[in-house]
Order: C-alpha cells, then sequence, then structure tokens
C-alpha cells in the first residue's frame, strides 16, 4: 500500500530579493534568462532554517502539528552540514515525535520528488502524516549562470491520507546525461558545462520518457510546474510533457525567486494550487539525469511566504553571499559547550520553559532557583510558550560592536536589533523574558512592539551550527 | 568587631600603557598606597592581600594574586584573586575590611589590577561580554554596551528622559577628570560633542561609554589597634554591603534599577548609621552613563525618575550640593575593570585626607563608593568616615 492524499501544501522565500537589473549593472550582463528578481537567503537562514518555516505554515494549513508527524523526509541540495543528520534537529524544532522514521535525500535537484515518493511510499499513515520538507538554496561561482539564476525557497507537503489533495498518479525515469549541473567533493559552488544542445536534450529526454509513462493525461492540468534551474528551460519541454507554455506559466516561481534546486517544482505546484488551480503536473529534474512526474488534484489548502521584502544592491547581495565578508576572528572568551547547548535545545528549539512549583511564575530557561520568587522549588512543570510577545528593552548593535561570535553575521547583514522580549505564557495570562536578537525590520522595533519568534542559525561555534530562535516583528511576519 | 580604617591608598595613572605588565603596574600603585601612609609603611606590615581581576586577555587567569604580591614583595602572605566583573576589587576591599574586622589582620591589603589594551579590538570584545550571562544573552550579540543600551531603552521610555540627560552626564564627569592627573580621558568635553558622538548601541553613543584602559590601584585598611601607627588623621571604613542578583538582565525583577546596588547601599547605610543625606561626595560606578542615573536612585540621592533633574540642577556637579565622580569615574578617568573598586577607594581616600588637589572638597566628612560588576550581578558600596583627627 502506498498513500497518496495531500492535506497541504507551506511554502516560504527568504524576503531579501535582488533585481536582475543589479547584475547587469556589476557585470554587463545578466546570465539567467527569464528572471526578473530572486530571492537571497540572509546570513542566519540556510536549508533548515527554510525549511522549518515551510514545514509550520504546511501543517497549520493541514491543520495539523509536528507531534502528527510520523514519517518526514528533507530534500536539499544544499545541506549545511555536508555529513550530519539534520532531520533530528529538524524534527526537534518541528515537535516531531522521536519514533518518526526520517530521511534525507540529497545530491540532485530531482531530491525532492525522491523526498515525495519515498513518503507516499512510506504511507499510509492512519492518524498521523507523512511531512515531506523541500529547501534549498544553490549557489555558483559569482560570474556564473548558476550564480545569477540562484535563488532560495522552501516547501512542505503534509502528506495524509484524508487529503483534500491527492496524487493521482507518478511515474519516473532516469537516462545517463551527466555533465549538465553538478558540484565536485568538498566544493559548495554548483556548476554545468554549459552544453547548450546537451543540456536542452538531457532534460527534455529524461522528463519526456517519464511523462510517456503517466496513466493520466498531461493535457488536462491546469498548471505545469516543471524543474526551473532558469526561465527559459523549462520551456523547452512543452512537447515532451505535453503542456503548452501558458501551462508551464501557471506555475512560474522562477521569474521572481531564482533558482530554487530541489524546491524548484513544488513551489511551482504550491503557488498553483493557491490561485485554486485543480489538477497541476510537478515535473521534477535532475543532472545525471532523472526525472520524476506527479499529478496532483486539488484542492489543495496552502500558506505561502513568498511575496518579496527588501531590495539588495549587488554589494548588500555579496555580503549576504559571503563573498566580501570576513570570518570570525581568533581569540578566547564565550564558550559554549555543544554538550552544554545540546542541554538547553528544548528551550532553543522549541520555548520549553518551566512553571515555579513555589510561585507558579513562569521561568525561562526552567533552571536552578526561581528567578522570581528564588526559592529552590524542584523540579519546573513544563510547559511550551506559544512564541508570541512584545519587545521590553531594545538596542540596536552597530557595525563593530557585537562580540566576535557575530563578526561573521555582522560583516554579512550589517547592523542589529538585541532585545529582551516579554514572551506571552501558554494561556497569554502570565509572560517570561528572554533575550532575543530581532530580525531586521522595515519599521523601527521599540519597546511594546509585538513580535513573534522564529528558528533562525544564532552561530557556528567548534563547526557546529547552533540553530535557536529570534524574535521577528509581528507585523512583518509573512 | 573592632573598627577598619583606610590607612592608605594609591594608584598607577590610568590609561594605555604599553610600557608595563599586570605586574609592574601592582607593584607601582603599591608604592603610591605605601607613600599615601602618614606615618610610612612597609611590605613587613602587610598580614594579607586581595587582589581584583578579571583576568582579561588571559594572562595569569590562575594565581593572579599571588604572582601580582610576590612580584611586589608581599612575600610569604595569604594571598588570593577575586572575581566579581567590574566589581572584583571592590569586592577585594570589602574581603580586606572582613579579615581585619574579624581579627585574622592588623593590616589587609586590597587591590586590583587589569591590562585592556595590548589586543586587538576583537579579543578586546571577547573578554568584554564574558561577564554578561554566556549562554542566553551574549547569544543575541551583546557586549556590555548592548545590554547597558536595553536598559536605557527602558529608562528613558519609563520615565521620560532624554538622550542628553545621558550625555550631561560624560560633560560633568569629563569636566572632574581633566582636573585628575591620573585620569585616562582627562580632557574636558562640550554637550555638543557628547549628544553628537558615533552611535555605539542606540541609545549609547561613544561619550556614553567608559574607555577601555590599563592600570592597578591599591587601599591598605588597618584595624583600630594598630591604626595610630600609621596615622594621626583616619578615614575610618563605617559601613559596607554588597549584593547580587541574576546576571542575565532578562531574568531580573527590573531593568530600569539595578536592585543589587540598592540592597549593597542600604546595608552599608545601616552599618555606618548614616542616609544618602549625610554624604558629601560620592564615587560611582558610571561604565556607561546610563548607569550613573540609575546609581543616584539606587543608591538613594534622588526617587525613581528624579535623576535627569539632579543633573538638570547641578546637584551632582563638583560645586553642587552632592558631587559625583570628582575623579572623573570610569568615564573620564578610565576602568581598568579589575582595579575600578580600589579606584574608587583611592578618590574617597584623597578627599577625605585633603590630598585631592585641584578637584579637592572643603572639609568633606562622609564619602561613598559604589562599584558594580556586569551589569548589575553584583554590587559593593563603602561609606568612609573622616574621623576628627587624633
Amino acid at each position: 500500500m502506498t498513500a497518496s492524499g495531500l492535506a497541504a501544501i507551506g511554502a516560504y522565500a527568504p524576503r531579501l530579493r535582488i533585481d536582475a537589473a543589479e547584475f547587469e549593472a556589476a557585470w554587463g550582463r545578466f546570465d539567467a534568462a527569464g528572471i526578473d528578481e530572486k530571492a537571497v537567503p540572509d546570513a542566519d537562514e540556510d536549508a533548515v532554517t527554510m525549511g522549518v518555516e515551510a514545514a509550520r505554515r504546511a501543517l497549520a494549513a493541514a491543520d495539523a502539528s509536528g507531534t502528527d508527524v510520523a514519517h518526514l523526509a528533507l530534500a536539499t541540495t544544499t545541506p549545511p552540514m555536508a555529513e550530519e543528520d539534520l532531520t533530528a534537529r529538524l524534527c526537534s524544532i518541528l515537535n516531531v515525535p522521536d519514533d518518526a522514521k526520517t530521511q534525507t535525500m540529497t545530491g540532485s535537484t530531482h531530491s525532492g520528488a525522491e523526498a515525495l515518493d519515498a513518503t507516499l511510499d512510506g504511507g499510509p499513515f492512519g492518524d498521523d502524516v507523512g511531512l515531506v520538507v523541500i529547501s534549498d538554496c544553490p549557489r555558483g561561482d559569482p560570474d556564473s549562470g548558476v550564480e545569477h539564476a540562484a535563488g532560495a525557497g522552501s516547501v512542505a507537503l503534509v502528506v495524509d491520507e484524508d487529503g483534500p489533495g491527492t496524487i493521482v498518479d507518478r511515474a519516473s525515469h532516469t537516462a545517463a546525461y551527466p555533465g549538465t549541473r553538478f558540484r565536485t567533493g568538498g566544493d559548495d559552488r554548483t556548476t554545468g558545462l554549459g552544453v547548450t544542445q546537451y543540456d536542452r536534450e538531457a532534460f527534455t529526454t529524461t522528463l519526456g520518457s517519464a511523462a510517456d509513462r503517466l496513466d493520466v493525461p498531461t493535457e488536462t492540468v491546469d498548471a505545469a510546474a516543471v524543474q526551473s534551474p532558469d526561465g527559459k528551460l523549462p520551456y523547452r519541454a512543452t512537447g515532451p510533457l505535453g503542456a503548452d507554455a501558458d501551462t508551464i506559466a501557471a506555475a512560474d516561481t522562477v521569474s521572481t525567486l531564482g533558482d530554487t534546486g530541489a524546491a524548484s517544482a513544488f513551489l511551482g505546484a504550491a503557488t498553483a494550487f493557491a490561485d485554486d488551480a485543480e489538477r497541476v503536473l510537478i515535473a521534477a529534474y535532475g543532472s545525471g539525469a532523472s526525472a520524476t512526474l506527479f499529478v496532483a488534484t486539488g484542492p489543495v489548502p496552502v500558506n505561502t511566504a513568498l511575496d518579496s521584502g527588501v531590495s539588495l544592491s549587488y554589494a548588500e547581495y555579496l555580503r549576504r553571499r559571503g563573498e566580501i565578508t570576513r570570518d570570525e576572528p581568533e581569540g578566547g572568551g564565550a564558550y559554549v559547550s555543544v554538550p552544554s547547548w545540546q542541554r538547553t535545545i528544548p528551550q532553543r528549539h522549541r520555548l520549553v520553559a518551566g512553571r515555579c512549583a513555589a510561585c507558579g511564575a513562569l521561568n525561562f530557561p526552567p533552571t536552578g532557583a526561581c528567578s522570581d520568587c528564588h526559592e529552590r522549588a524542584g523540579e519546573f512543570e513544563t510547559v511550551e510558550l506559544p512564541g508570541t510577545g512584545t519587545v521590553a528593552a531594545v538596542t540596536t548593535i552597530e557595525q563593530g560592536g557585537a562580540p566576535p561570535e557575530f563578526v561573521a553575521q555582522q560583516s554579512s547583514s550589517g547592523e542589529f536589533d538585541s532585545a529582551i522580549v516579554a514572551l506571552d505564557g501558554p494561556a497569554g495570562e502570565q509572560t517570561v523574558s528572554v533575550p532575543a536578537q530581532v530580525l531586521q525590520a522595515t519599521d523601527e522595533v521599540t519597546i511594546g512592539t509585538p513580535v513573534v519568534l522564529t528558528t533562525r542559525r544564532i552561530y557556528t561555534q567548534e563547526g557546529v551550527i547552533r540553530y535557536g530562535f529570534k524574535a521577528q516583528v509581528a507585523s512583518q511576519r509573512r | 568587631m573592632r573598627d577598619a580604617y583606610l590607612i592608605g591608598a594609591g594608584q598607577t595613572p590610568f590609561g594605555s600603557m604599553p610600557e608595563e605588565s599586570y605586574r609592574s603596574l601592582f607593584d607601582h600603585a603599591v608604592s603610591d598606597a605605601f607613600d599615601s601612609v602618614d606615618h610610612g609603611i612597609d611590605t613587613d606590615a602587610i598580614d594579607e592581600a586581595v587582589v581584583g581581576s578579571l583576568g582579561v586577555g588571559g594572562r595569569q587567569l590562575g594565581l593572579s594574586g599571588p604572582a601580582a604580591t610576590e612580584h611586589a614583595g608581599l612575600h610569604g602572605i595569604p594571598s588570593v584573586r577575586v572575581e566579581n566583573a567590574c566589581a572584583a576589587s571592590g569586592y577585594a576591599v570589602r574581603q580586606a575590611v572582613q579579615a581585619v574586622k574579624s581579627g585574622m589582620a592588623d593590616v589587609a591589603l586590597a587591590g586590583g589590577v587589569e591590562v585592556m589594551t595590548d589586543m586587538s579590538s576583537d579579543v578586546t570584545k571577547y573578554w568584554l561580554g564574558v561577564s554578561g550571562e554566556t549562554e542566553w544573552e551574549r547569544l543575541t550579540g551583546t557586549t556590555f554596551s548592548g545590554v547597558y543600551a536595553q536598559m536605557a531603552s527602558a529608562y528613558l521610555r519609563e520615565y521620560g528622559a532624554s538622550e542628553e540627560h545621558l550625555s550631561m552626564v560624560a560633560v560633568k564627569n569629563h569636566r572632574n577628570g581633566a582636573k585628575n592627573p591620573k585620569a585616562h580621558l582627562g580632557f574636558e568635553c562640550s554637550l555638543e560633542d557628547a549628544v553628537d558622538a558615533p552611535v555605539v548601541a542606540d541609545p549609547l553613543n561613544l561619550y556614553h561609554c567608559c574607555p577601555t584602559s590599563d592600570g592597578a590601584a591599591v587601599a591598605l585598611v588597618a584595624s583600630e589597634d594598630v591604626v595610630e601607627q600609621y596615622t594621626d588623621d583616619p578615614v575610618r571604613i563605617a559601613g559596607v554591603g554588597a549584593a547580587s542578583d541574576r546576571v542575565g538582565l532578562f531574568q531580573r525583577d527590573s531593568y530600569t534599577a539595578v536592585s543589587a546596588s540598592e540592597a549593597a547601599a542600604d546595608t552599608a547605610y545601616d552599618r555606618a548609621g548614616i542616609g544618602p543625606d549625610d554624604l558629601d561626595f560620592a564615587e560611582v560606578h558610571d561604565c556607561f552613563t546610563i548607569a550613573e542615573l540609575l546609581a543616584y536612585e539606587d543608591l538613594g540621592f534622588c526617587d525613581r525618575g528624579e535623576a535627569p533633574q539632579l543633573l538638570e540642577q547641578g546637584t551632582t556637579e563638583a560645586d553642587g550640593a552632592m558631587p559625583v565622580n570628582l575623579s572623573g569615574g570610569l568615564k573620564s578617568k578610565g576602568h581598568p575593570i579589575g582595579a575600578t573598586g580600589a579606584g574608587q577607594i583611592v578618590e574617597a581616600f584623597k578627599q577625605l585626607t585633603g590630598s585631592a588637589g585641584d578637584r579637592q572638597l572643603a572639609a568633606p566628612k562622609y564619602g561613598l563608593t559604589h562599584n558594580v560588576g556586569g551589569s548589575g550581578g553584583s554590587a559593593v558600596v563603602h561609606v568612609l568616615e573622616r574621623e576628627a583627627a587624633r
């Protein structure tokens, strides 16, 4: 048995954007046809944090929570660590039970399709759900077409027998076409040989052969969400896929988000269902080459955060990409070992606070004597905070004012706000204060500003990325 | 318990002194303190030593007490380093008072030393953050300027004070420090300078922040049984108070008051049998100018929210009713972390013994020193009294 129900899709793209004209001005040309602007991850965003954003939205749209997830598959070509299972932290952040089956698919822009395929095959999940998280932020050398196209985005699909959406058909095909898009070991820059006719042939032959294996006629779809390394290549596949240019354009995201790698076709499906498409073709492709097609019928509830926020200049873009920034300087001093960090993961990932047994005050973190009544009341009653609150004290750390652990972040992203946030208690009746960085906002952050907490990279120490919470101005939450 | 007296106190200049080591600085402060003793003193008289230091830069992080005191010829005696961030040597003085009052020592030396200017700015920033709460507070990207700026944001909002009030503290303290030959930044500044300076951490600008300094300071504490051997003009340590609070600002009851300061002052006043109205001057912990405003209120110089009026009325100016930071304070005199608390005692000793030069008050009787660790995780307050000449 396999699952075929699709309960909801969540989608997210970083709010930072750069216009193609910025590349034109810098290089005298722009090597990514069909892209008007693209999304750029901030210095504290990566495939994991973007994945969390999409997953939370998908679960919310499905009226489910992390505790309902029995199977989680993560797909990305840009895992923040080349080796190490990232799904454990993803599960921790999303509050997915520790007996959930997890998988990571990587190494190809086709990996998103592999993750959905595997999750469908892992079902049905009874009262539980499967969660597919596809998140990607490719990059190439600054003067390459890959980099000009490279965007960022994430999408998450909740697989549930009860639907309301259904995957009505799927088919795959592999054909040995090496070299259209690849990355050698140890490199973080994707490249391709750029043999135009060969690239097109690999793309169209592999997708077309997969389409031949579908039972459902592709002419019936309202939108075809096709793998889009740029804004031109997907339209080469109209014939082989049996979908016209308007149908492909109906699921376009590449023109505004750029090349979103493994998430590309699925982000297209998210926007198509958000536009009330009833039947959508998802066509994923990866160099090598492999293709998988899904035909999904709606309605599928969609929760997206794909609109743009802040436009970057090319120089600002190079800083966000880490091309012209400095690393953490040498030094000594404040140091949080990985084991001591690990002990605080429930707080950093899920805002687990404690209620004092003596006075009932909320404590964060819930250790030691009560910070309110100072009694040594023993174990705290564990409570999870909803993550909403207001700023109680705040400052802006100017360029050069951060401790060395945050020099790299500041070098990439500039000044940042650091605040004390009075977080709402579980029933909103009490508050508990936590220190938090505030994500850059277009409005000034002042005392009393409502915020919501979100997951970002805090910093990297000892080579280990530390994920935790930051505050986002509530009115800027998309 | 018997009374403890301050029989001498001295310090190096505060500033950037690449030619000095932490040992040589401490040695110079010992000499300066010895020279200040009315009838003279030498190393044989010292029964015990306490050395305050944060240990900025690492250097001799372990056993830095004995390393400093042995170098200064205080051979063989009990010697220990105390660490309480910026309140280290305020606490060192308190421990010397305890040793003397308990009878374990007749003369105890309390001092502090810090070297902060021989590192890159990146390494300095590492160390400036180590006394913040490291697992949560610092990981929002703050050093102390950021945490005090958060306190300032809350204070300005709660009481409707302005950034100009923060600048008025800088102008006053620089005016005082310009008269102190040992000040690190011994120049005057205009209100315009102090308002228009580059922002460090909003609302704090550069003139709202003290410098990082090298320096050492030493105080000599003697029991009532031996005080007459050393001076005819005794300064009694009339009251000492100290208190602690949560290290991270986010876990404290208030962001606009330093409860450790308030508690320490209450104890010190109580032991001394006086109140804030009896004081003739105070040296308060103005690492950031917002800290001086908070100190006025924590130490009872005015009610909550009234610190800006004290500044506007000139009450805390050198010629006001309650002069604060005649030495220039941390802002102008400088802030070699481990030496700061003992350095405040040096100024109080000079004022009470009539040796403060151009900044001398007319015959003060009571002076107070107020030394804070971190953003308020610890505080120590001393009330000093000039007794009638014997």
